[in-house]
């Protein structure tokens, strides 16, 4: 009689490189650990930022999908990924900077073990990168989380956004779910190193397909200007809301 | 075992900018030694509940390796399962005897009878999922994880109750790794002959009587660990050591070899994974304990 063994791929790497590969092969270790810090950050959202969201009605249901938002701080991940239900969090990919979060152990620790990060190259490998999170969109219930200003912004003004969003969506039928969290800004601006206690507030829009679209560079161009216009809408209507303090 | 290191290091020194020998690996080895050593010693002279705490923590990552390894990881059931266990033995080594002749610090008869509790538990998994396809294979991963790596290693964990607790530690996590340290250095030396060419191809019977012949010198030397141990006793602290330590070495060789793969893991350079380093100690350990236990109490 013959067993079936199937190791993992990354049995002979070390820790440091085990965080680093991507897809990672976790155990049921490192989902306890991930449910209990995301638990922790749950409590310390909604405690020392008042930390709210509306608009999950809008997610779907089944299938993979791609949540775009702005990007201001550290908060942005921790804040979209608390919008999702906990058992649900292990399928929650956010792309993180692989020049910025896949260097130093401590920072490779926080991005595969608590994040659950895709690796994205913003400098070259861009390419990769996408296919990499193509390859993550193919199987259901997967989901995207991506921040197309590439980086936290400096001024709290909404960047632009880059093409890269448009060559994933344009002439796929994966919905686009565009986020705009605020105050993360004005809690934890890039620089600082502890967060001050601010109120955050995560409105989730109404999903986005762009399937009539003949994937380019044109149409990709248009897609990102679309879901910054998106988020951008969203950001008013939360000015607008009167019981939101300025 | 701070002069042993010295020496190591010494001698390494001397092959490498001496003799400008290629001993890289060896080098990443002994390196390695220089972090493990102090931390394991630290842990046992800071108490009972951090030892077995410590000790608890080691066999579940070894059982990680192990469920890796094999492919057990991918079913959270069965590896949940044995997590679980690992943390019976954590609580039956910590708490207090509750009722019964022989009261003291740690629950002997629950530590003892937890193999039976964990195999009821980890059948019981296929049942509750109502699943049938590839079960069989993955209630026996589990209880071999259980019961061969978690149980058996997890007797360091309750030894801390001893009455004697520092000596028998110290003495058997010593004794042990110095006896493998004695069947590589012996086997590169003079090995010959294989001992068993298709578990372990490296390993020699040079080797393995060198390194007997070390651990049954050894008690004597460090007779201060156990200064109740009489000859017999002595005498099968060698035996144990000596010959346990090669069995646990040649049965995870064993596993591995069944696999396919060289090393348990890369968590540790220059030694693989955690596993690879703590293999003897699996087989050792309860021998140790019961050969303790028989002769003096264990508490």
């Amino acid at each position: 009689m013959t067993w079936n063994y199937e190791p993992a791929g990354d049995l002979d790497k070390s820790l440091a490189e085990r965080l680093r590969h991507f897809p990672r092969e976790p155990d049921i270790s490192v989902y306890a650990a991930r449910s209990l810090v995301a638990l922790t950050i749950r409590c310390w959202l909604r405690l020392y930022h008042r930390f709210e969201v509306s608009g999950v009605e809008h997610l779907p249901l089944e299938g993979s999908f791609i949540m775009v938002a702005n990007h201001a701080s550290h908060l942005d991940t921790l804040c979209i990924l608390s919008a999702r239900p906990l058992r649900k969090l292990h399928r929650a990919f956010p792309a993180a900077a692989q020049d910025y979060f896949f260097v130093s152990v401590p920072r490779l620790a926080v991005a595969a073990i608590v994040v659950n990060a895709l690796p994205f190259g913003r400098h070259g490998h861009i390419r990769n990168s996408l296919e990499a999170c193509r390859h993550l969109l193919e199987s259901a219930g997967n989901i995207l989380i991506l921040f197309p200003e590439g980086t936290r912004t400096r001024t709290g003004e909404i960047g632009e956004f880059k093409s890269g969003i448009g060559l994933l969506a344009a002439g796929t039928e994966i919905p686009v779910v565009p986020c705009h969290l605020a105050g993360a800004f004005e809690a934890w601006p890039k620089g600082k190193k502890f967060p001050r206690p601010r109120r955050l507030r995560l409105r989730i829009g109404a999903p986005r397909k762009y399937a009539s679209l003949s994937p380019g560079k044109e149409s990709s161009g248009r897609v990102s200007e679309d879901l910054r216009s998106a988020v951008v809408a969203l950001s008013e209507i939360t000015g607008l809301n009167s019981n939101f303090p300025s | 075992m701070v002069a042993v290191l010295a020496v190591a290091g010494l001698v390494l020194s001397f092959l490498r900018w001496g003799l400008k020998k290629e001993i890289a690996s060896i080098w990443a080895t002994y390196k390695s030694w220089l972090i493990m050593a102090p931390l394991v010693f630290g842990f046992v002279f800071a108490g009972r509940a951090p030892v077995i705490i410590f000790f608890c923590l080691i066999a579940s990552f070894g059982f990680k390796e192990f469920a890796r390894a094999t492919g057990l990881y991918r079913d959270w059931w069965m590896t949940g399962a044995v997590y679980l266990g690992i943390i019976a033995i954590a609580v039956a080594s910590l708490i207090h005897q509750p009722q019964g002749a022989e009261p003291g610090d740690g629950w002997y008869g629950l530590f003892i009878v937890l193999p039976v509790y964990a195999v009821a538990l980890i059948v019981l998994i296929p049942i509750v999922r109502n699943q049938v396809r590839g079960q069989l294979q993955s209630i026996a991963l589990a209880i071999v994880g259980f019961i061969y790596i978690d149980w058996m290693f997890g007797h360091l964990a309750f030894l801390a109750n001893a009455n004697n607790a520092y000596g028998y530690l110290l003495y058997v996590i010593f004794a042990t790794e110095l006896n493998d340290v004695a069947a590589f250095t012996f086997g590169k030396l003079f090995g010959k002959h294989p001992l068993r060419s298709n578990i372990s191809p490296k390993k020699t019977w040079e080797g393995a009587i060198g390194a007997l012949a070390v651990s049954m010198a050894l008690p004597w030397a460090m007779r201060f660990s156990f200064p109740q141990f009489g000859t017999t006793q002595l005498l099968l602290t060698g035996l144990i050591v000596g010959i346990g330590g090669q069995l646990g070495d040649l049965s995870i060789s064993i596993i591995k070899r069944d696999i396919g793969i060289k090393d348990m893991g890369a968590g540790i350079p220059g030694h693989g994974g955690i596993l690879d380093r703590v293999d003897s100690l699996v087989y050792v350990a309860p021998l140790f304990f019961h050969m303790a236990g028989y002769f003096y109490g264990l508490r």
